[in-house]
């Protein structure tokens, strides 16, 4: 049974239950939009597109956060681990089922920033994300979009 | 606005329940810990530096400055034009 949804960029489209990723706790600023989709489109990896279930027109641009730095590590504090597992089982930060997202701002100035200080963590295993602050000051909710010398990890 | 002074190691209480505990001082940061019961949310000012960083990321932006961002990451060396958005090439991530 698939379900039906407008979205910001990529129009109508039909989706399956199971792929939706719950946010208990919404978004900081964005409380109630509690369901989203991750979306990728082969010719645009690695970008992820965290698009609202409930509001068409709100859709995230955000890159995973070892595509901005490479050696980004995630920290993620144990309040937001029990909304990640919801209680129960979850898998483990770092992990593959993972994915530690970066929002990206593009500013009135067409200044591309990435929010590394509150990456959006989703646990593919059980469908469950929460966006997690930092507790360190190693990293800006702006920082600024360089080219990777790396090598793009895609998903 | 109450103002009081404290060295590391002192707490302050506030209710009953609420104890902030100066734990280390140095000279641009306070590390602060805080016992309080699970109902207490303790928000960080972050929370709000957060917020507001969404609710910039939340407005619009252009299919150009979408693949603006791309090139951006992906390096000069990128190719320069893409297929238009196209929800036949888009695949939720519902296998992954």
């Amino acid at each position: 049974m698939l379900n039906h949804v407008d979205t910001k960029y990529f129009g109508g489209l039909d989706y399956d239950e199971a792929s939706v990723i719950q946010f208990a706790n919404g978004l900081p600023g964005f409380d109630t939009e509690k369901r989203f989709l991750l979306m990728d489109e082969p010719s645009r990896r690695p970008l992820v597109f965290l698009q609202s279930l409930s509001r068409p027109e709100l859709c995230f641009l955000t890159l995973p956060a070892q595509a901005i730095d490479s050696v980004y590590a995630l920290r993620i504090t144990d309040e937001e681990l029990q909304i990640l597992r919801n209680g129960g089982q979850g898998s483990t930060p770092g992990g593959p089922d993972v994915l530690c997202l970066a929002i990206v701002t593009v500013g009135e100035n067409q200044a591309m920033t990435a929010n590394l200080l509150a990456p959006v963590v989703v646990d593919l295993a059980n469908r469950r994300g929460v966006q997690a602050v930092r507790d360190d000051l190693v990293y800006s909710c702006r920082q600024p979009l360089e080219c990777s010398r790396e090598t793009v990890p895609c998903l | 606005m109450l103002v009081i002074q404290r060295r590391a190691g002192e707490s302050i209480f506030i209710g009953d329940d609420v104890e902030i505990e100066i734990l280390e001082t140095g000279p641009t940061r306070v590390k602060l810990g805080i016992v309080a019961p699970a109902r207490v949310l303790v928000h960080r000012k972050a929370a709000g530096l957060i917020e507001m960083q969404n609710l910039a990321a939340s407005r619009p932006v252009s299919f150009e400055a979408v693949d603006a961002v791309l090139a951006k990451v992906r390096g000069p060396h990128s190719r320069k034009s893409r297929p238009p958005f196209n929800k036949s090439q888009m695949d939720p991530m519902s296998s992954l």
